[in-house]
């Protein structure tokens, strides 16, 4: 795939993710129950989410990143993300939320592979480690049922808004790359 | 006669390429040899208790005989060993089953479709030519995977020229093949490397409705779209008959071939009872077009 298929493909990738999160997260709050799938429920992020990547970002800071750069924090992010997400699978009672949650697993990894693919086509190096493999760092289990509902609340939330900035990245880094040119590496020049 | 197994056949049971030649040996046992005064010489070769001509034997030792056949066609089972002991009883010696079959032909024609078969639900179908029969017990197996990402084999049921994959992944490109295994080969078909998005047939529209409006020329249509938009843009093919009449009339593709959920048809006749159909595909032309939608009538309205 040339570099502008392969950023199209991605982001066709990510806003499918979107919607099938938007009514996963909606079936799995049901499941993990009140207070967490009530629609005012709002609560302040504990340290303990901090494991979790914060889609939290200086707007400003993010756009003044290199494509590169903000590539491979996406990249990385989702690798992450992915490693907690199938924890998540792994626990979850129900067959049909199992097989929904284990399908969006596939998608997010067919991301991360996307965003791989992208940044080979652009020349750039991937970040270090094997894509959707590394393991989360050594953080504690949640000591109770409440704050391991926590942190899948929290990943949830933080995932919607990874894939929601993100599909806004793609879409311009869309524009700035035609679809049938030969990408150079233009930051390797200095232009 | 004798009473224990006094010897015994290699190859044990083997499979055969049809047409290619073939040697097994029946070897004795030396403990038969003293007691039953027997030696390879007096071994009879059978075909289904055929004998087979004595051209085709060969002693290589006092206990043990070949058999050869240039064309394994001709061979069946079973292949037996057999001894003309003294005072001309013939005794059996040992026995094997012989497979004689073909190695799997490269599967050819892969094709694959994405069935949408509800709301969130897609499968999808590939299939292929499994070439020549082969006469042995031959598995086959559809395979797809991404870099660095494996997928379970799809192992076809009862047939072997299609399988149907149930969980499938859109826009990730995914490459899929076919591999074909027996006892005397292995092959694959060429790979197709595909993102499923673009090789989907769609649920048609459904809960289709006509609405006749204030115009005598002009009946609105509308329609759900059950593929979400975030999968695809639909573009959409829409005919239409008197009702009675069995000629179809279409409108226009190129005035359908975006996203929507109504249209108005215009240049009807008035007070006349029309029948629609609507089909729709991805926008970009990529797939296949759904089937067509259950029919719905409406009438326009006097003049």
């Amino acid at each position: 795939l040339g570099a502008g298929q392969s950023i199209q493909q991605t982001y066709d990738l990510t806003r499918y993710l979107e919607h099938q999160l938007r009514t996963l997260a909606g079936t799995y709050l049901n499941y993990l129950g009140p207070p967490f799938n009530e629609p005012d429920f709002n609560p302040p992020r504990l340290a303990r989410a901090e494991r979790v990547p914060s889609a939290t970002v200086d707007l400003d800071l993010w756009r003044g990143l290199t494509d590169n750069a903000r590539l491979a924090a996406n990249y990385r992010a989702y690798s992450r993300l992915l490693c907690y997400l199938r924890v998540l699978d792994e626990q979850v009672g129900t067959a049909e939320l199992r097989h929904r949650l284990a399908h969006f697993c596939a998608s997010l990894q067919g991301l991360v592979l996307s965003i791989g693919g992208v940044m080979s086509s652009l020349g750039y190096p991937l970040p270090a480690g094997p894509a959707g493999t590394p393991a989360p760092p050594g953080a504690p289990a949640a000591p109770n049922d409440f704050l391991k509902k926590m942190d899948d609340f929290w990943l949830l939330k933080e995932l919607q808004t990874w894939l929601w900035r993100s599909a806004k990245d793609f879409n311009r880094l869309k524009k700035k790359v035609p679809p049938a040119v030969v990408t150079l590496r233009l930051e390797a020049r200095g232009f | 006669g004798l009473v224990q197994s006094c010897g015994h056949i290699i190859p044990e049971s083997p499979v055969l390429a049809l047409g290619s030649n073939f040697t097994a040996l029946c070897i004795l046992n030396e403990s038969c040899l003293d007691f039953g005064n027997i030696y390879a010489s007096q071994i009879i070769w059978k075909i289904k208790n055929k004998l087979v001509p004595k051209e085709q034997y060969r002693e290589i030792n006092r206990t043990v005989s070949s058999v050869t056949f240039n064309d394994t066609s001709s061979l069946a089972t079973p292949l037996t060993c057999n001894i003309l002991a003294d005072g001309q009883i013939e005794q059996n010696i040992y026995g094997i089953t012989v497979t004689v079959g073909l190695p799997p032909e490269k599967p050819k024609n892969l094709s694959c479709i994405v069935h949408q078969v509800s709301r969130f639900t897609y499968v999808m179908t590939c299939t292929w030519n499994p070439g020549r029969h082969t006469f042995l017990d031959t598995q086959f197996r559809l395979r797809y995977s991404w870099p660095e990402e494996d997928f379970p084999d799809c192992i076809p049921k009862d047939v072997n020229n299609s399988c149907t994959i149930a969980d499938i992944q859109f826009f990730v490109n995914t490459e899929i093949w076919v591999e074909a295994t027996n006892a005397l080969g292995k092959a694959e078909s060429d790979h197709l490397v595909i993102d499923p998005v673009d090789i989907v047939k769609p649920l048609s529209p459904q809960n289709v409705s006509i609405t006749s409006g204030f115009l005598p020329t002009v009946l609105q249509l509308c329609w759900e779209n059950w593929i979400s938009s975030a999968v695809m843009a639909l573009k959409f093919n829409i005919r239409y008959r008197i009702a009675g009449d069995t000629n179809w009339m279409e409108v226009p593709l190129e005035d359908t071939a975006s996203p929507r959920t109504s249209f108005s048809v215009q240049g009807l006749r008035p007070y006349t009872e029309y029948v629609f159909s609507i089909r729709c595909m991805k926008e970009d032309g990529q797939g296949y077009w759904s089937d067509w939608s259950e029919e719905k009538t409406g009438i326009t309205v006097e003049d």
